[in-house]
């Protein structure tokens, strides 16, 4: 018992002289750090922001606080804001230099009042007056543009594939701004993080999730059954036919790409042109004309728009509010356009009849192949259309949407994965990111500055004008220049318009460069890549569609649709009340 | 083994060089192949390369193109087989006649102007023609120039 005490008594006193000790540590750690937060304490921040001329945030520019023997005393980077803070050290010298660098701008060097050195010493933050930063012309200037203007020629003439000519500019500004850098520092454009900075992966996302669902819906037959029955309520009128036809096209694109609607569209629409004994021109012609124009109508219907909604963070809802129904006006004039011109082939030249022959060939082409696939397909659309209008509302962007779609269909209906992984056209994806790079690369060394300072000084504050240079400078270009890289160059041109110019906030140049750039293509048969595709198929059944002939065609097209248009957007944006 | 193989690409330059064939086949007794061949370079030319689909497609177009000289070739007593092939169309005519055998090969002369952008100008048909006369020994036919 005795024995018991003791040992009790033995782990008390230990217990004690461990508490003790515990306290004596404790008290010298904090003895310890009491010190340090007293530093703390003594350091002061200074903070900022830089823009570059058209106030836009200047990202990535090196900020440095120099005291009058030039020693660094600070040193940090500006975010994407353009905002930076430094954190400075006691003691506060008499003088500090505020020195802003950055390559393509020039290195700009700020003088801090003494005002800014008492409160600094005062023991208080500083707020620095705004930097602005002023563009440099280097060698990198010209290289990054005549890439650029390379690969709208390349693409243009068609003399190499779109993606190789895309990869070659990507590789070009990659290069010299890596092997030329050590011998000129005015080569330098942008090092690879920089450059992949630049790469729009909600664009990149969207696009392959959607390629997916297109993949199991385009192998279903469905394009075939509907113009199949386009040819069968027709009932032989031709006129009725080539209407309904520009429907389906033109709805069609609206939720697929408009090369993929062709490219099932034109086979059967030329055999239902030879089974009737009329030029298939006359119904090719008016459905490529409506893919391209109709296709604006959504978020996913061009990639134009999905490069447009993506950096302007316009929604679904956005584009079928505020398109739509400009969009169903130049449907209109379309029809009506149309009908005049292959009235020839649509009323007086009514072919010699459907042959029996023939016509039995299309009635057995058109059955739906995967019924199954098509239920689970039309299920699926169905829960991404749902989650593309309202997912906005709890920020789901729509790449994410895309991927889910995507991957609940692939689930579903469990396809062969590597049919359906090589049903993505990979070659479209590089192109995008290689195409992102170059201008990029454009945008990195100015000239899409000069582009919209140039734009902003001729529209002035008139957003009328301005509506009117954005819409029919993308039309006309559009003919001549592929849309895509058009519209991915002419984004940032349109966000430093929409912030200078008063009334524009409501993104309503992004609306008129999507109608531009869109309805563009229908001027010219390079003008977009369905066109190119129609031709193509067409000349394959020796039915040739020429440059001329195109245009011929199309320029009109062009000028009726986008002054509908035009039309619907002064009255949306300008007349009726937000 | 002979026959005449018509290498048909649609359209309404083609009726000529349909109607040719047809009659020659009927003239010799041989046994006529009417010629389709899907071709898909000019998707090299567009950011598409998706070519699984368009390829059964064309395949349809082109089984229907044939079956429309098939049945001209029908109304005029001359029994026709279609033949669809994929790939480049020179050497898919060229294989075709060496494996039939064949003694004529029936082409088509594009009705172009002389300005207008096309692989198939007039010099360089003459040329694939005697090509092809020497690879297989086929006869080849041409409708005139209109």
């Amino acid at each position: 018992m005795t024995t018991r005490r003791s040992r009790s008594n033995l782990v008390a006193a230990a217990l004690v002289v461990l508490l003790l000790l515990l306290a004596y540590v404790s008290r010298s750690a904090l003895a310890q750090s009491s010190e340090p937060v007293e530093d703390v304490q003594m350091v002061y921040l200074v903070s900022g922001v830089v823009f570059d001329e058209q106030n836009v945030p200047v990202k990535d520019a090196l900020v440095t606080l120099t005291d009058d023997s030039g020693q660094e005393r600070a040193t940090a980077a500006t975010q994407s804001n353009g905002r930076y803070a430094l954190t400075l050290e006691k003691p506060i010298p008499d003088r500090l230099i505020l020195r802003v660098e950055r390559p393509h701008f020039e290195e700009t060097k700020v003088e801090l009042g003494e005002a800014v050195i008492q409160t600094l010493r005062a023991g208080q933050p500083v707020e620095v007056p705004e930097v602005i930063l002023a563009r440099t012309i280097t060698p990198a200037f010209w290289i990054a543009t005549f890439v650029f203007a390379g690969v709208l020629v390349l693409i243009a003439t068609g003399t190499i594939h779109n993606t190789l000519a895309a990869l070659l500019g990507m590789a070009i500004v990659l290069g010299v701004s890596y092997l030329g850098e050590p011998i000129n520092d005015g080569l330098f454009i942008f090092f690879f993080q920089g450059a992949l900075a630049y790469v729009d992966w909600g664009v990149i996302f969207l696009i392959m999730g959607m390629m997916m669902v297109i993949a199991v819906v385009e192998r279903t037959g469905i394009f075939q059954w509907m113009a199949f029955m386009a040819y069968r309520v027709s009932g032989g009128r031709i006129w009725l036919l080539v209407i309904i036809l520009m429907l389906i096209t033109g709805i069609a694109s609206a939720f697929l790409d408009n090369v993929t609607t062709m490219l099932l569209m034109t086979p059967i629409s030329v055999q239902i042109a030879l089974a009737l004994g009329i030029n298939p021109l006359a119904l090719l012609i008016p459905e490529v004309f409506a893919s391209n124009i109709v296709g604006i109508s959504t978020l996913i219907g061009t990639p134009t728009n999905i490069l447009i909604g993506s950096y302007a963070n316009i929604t679904f809802t956005d584009f079928l509010v505020n398109l739509t129904p400009g969009v169903l006006l130049a449907l209109v004039g379309l029809i009506v356009y149309c009908l005049l011109i292959f009235r020839q082939d649509l009323f007086t030249g009514q072919g010699h009849g459907a042959s029996s022959l023939l016509e039995g060939k299309l009635a057995e082409r058109a059955q739906i192949t995967e019924p199954d696939h098509l239920r689970k397909a039309a299920w699926v659309g169905g829960g991404m259309l749902l989650l593309f209008v309202f997912g906005e509302h709890i920020h789901l962007i729509p790449a994410v949407t895309a991927i889910i779609g995507a991957t609940a269909l692939l689930i579903w209906i469990r396809p062969n994965i590597d049919e359906m992984i090589e049903a993505v056209d990979w070659t479209t994806l590089v192109f995008f990111i290689a195409l992102f790079v170059i201008v990029g690369a454009i945008q990195e060394v100015g000239l899409i500055s000069m582009i919209a300072e140039v734009i902003g000084r001729l529209v002035g504050d008139n957003l009328t004008l301005a509506m009117l240079a954005v819409i029919w400078l993308s039309a006309i270009l559009s003919t001549v220049i592929a849309n895509i890289p058009f519209t991915a160059a002419m984004l940032p041109v349109v966000a430093y318009l929409t912030a200078t110019i008063p009334g524009a906030g409501n993104k309503v140049l992004f609306f008129c460069l999507s109608v531009g750039s869109a309805m563009g293509g229908n001027g010219s048969l390079i003008g977009a890549s369905a066109n190119m595709v129609t031709a193509g198929i067409a000349d394959r059944a020796g039915f040739t569609i020429t440059y001329a002939y195109f245009f011929r065609k199309g320029f009109p097209a062009l000028l009726i649709t986008v002054t509908l248009a035009t039309l619907w957007l002064l009255f949306r944006f300008l007349i009726l009340p937000e | 083994m002979s026959g005449i193989v018509c290498a048909v690409r649609g359209g309404p330059h083609s009726q000529s060089t349909i109607s040719i064939a047809i009659t020659l086949a009927r003239e010799t007794g041989q046994p006529l192949y009417f010629l389709y061949v899907v071709n898909l370079d000019f998707l090299a030319r567009t950011t598409s390369t998706r070519t699984h689909t368009i390829d059964h497609e064309m395949e349809e177009m082109g089984e229907f193109i044939l079956l429309g000289a098939q049945g001209r070739a029908a109304e005029q007593g001359v029994s026709a087989e279609g033949l669809v092939k994929h790939g480049e169309v020179g050497e898919q005519i060229v294989d075709l006649c060496k494996e039939l055998g064949a003694d004529y090969l029936v082409i088509g002369r594009p009705q172009l102007d002389e300005d207008e952008d096309n692989v198939f100008t007039h010099a360089r048909l003459e040329n694939f023609a005697n090509t092809i006369e020497r690879q297989t020994g086929a006869k080849v036919i041409m409708p005139e120039k209109e």
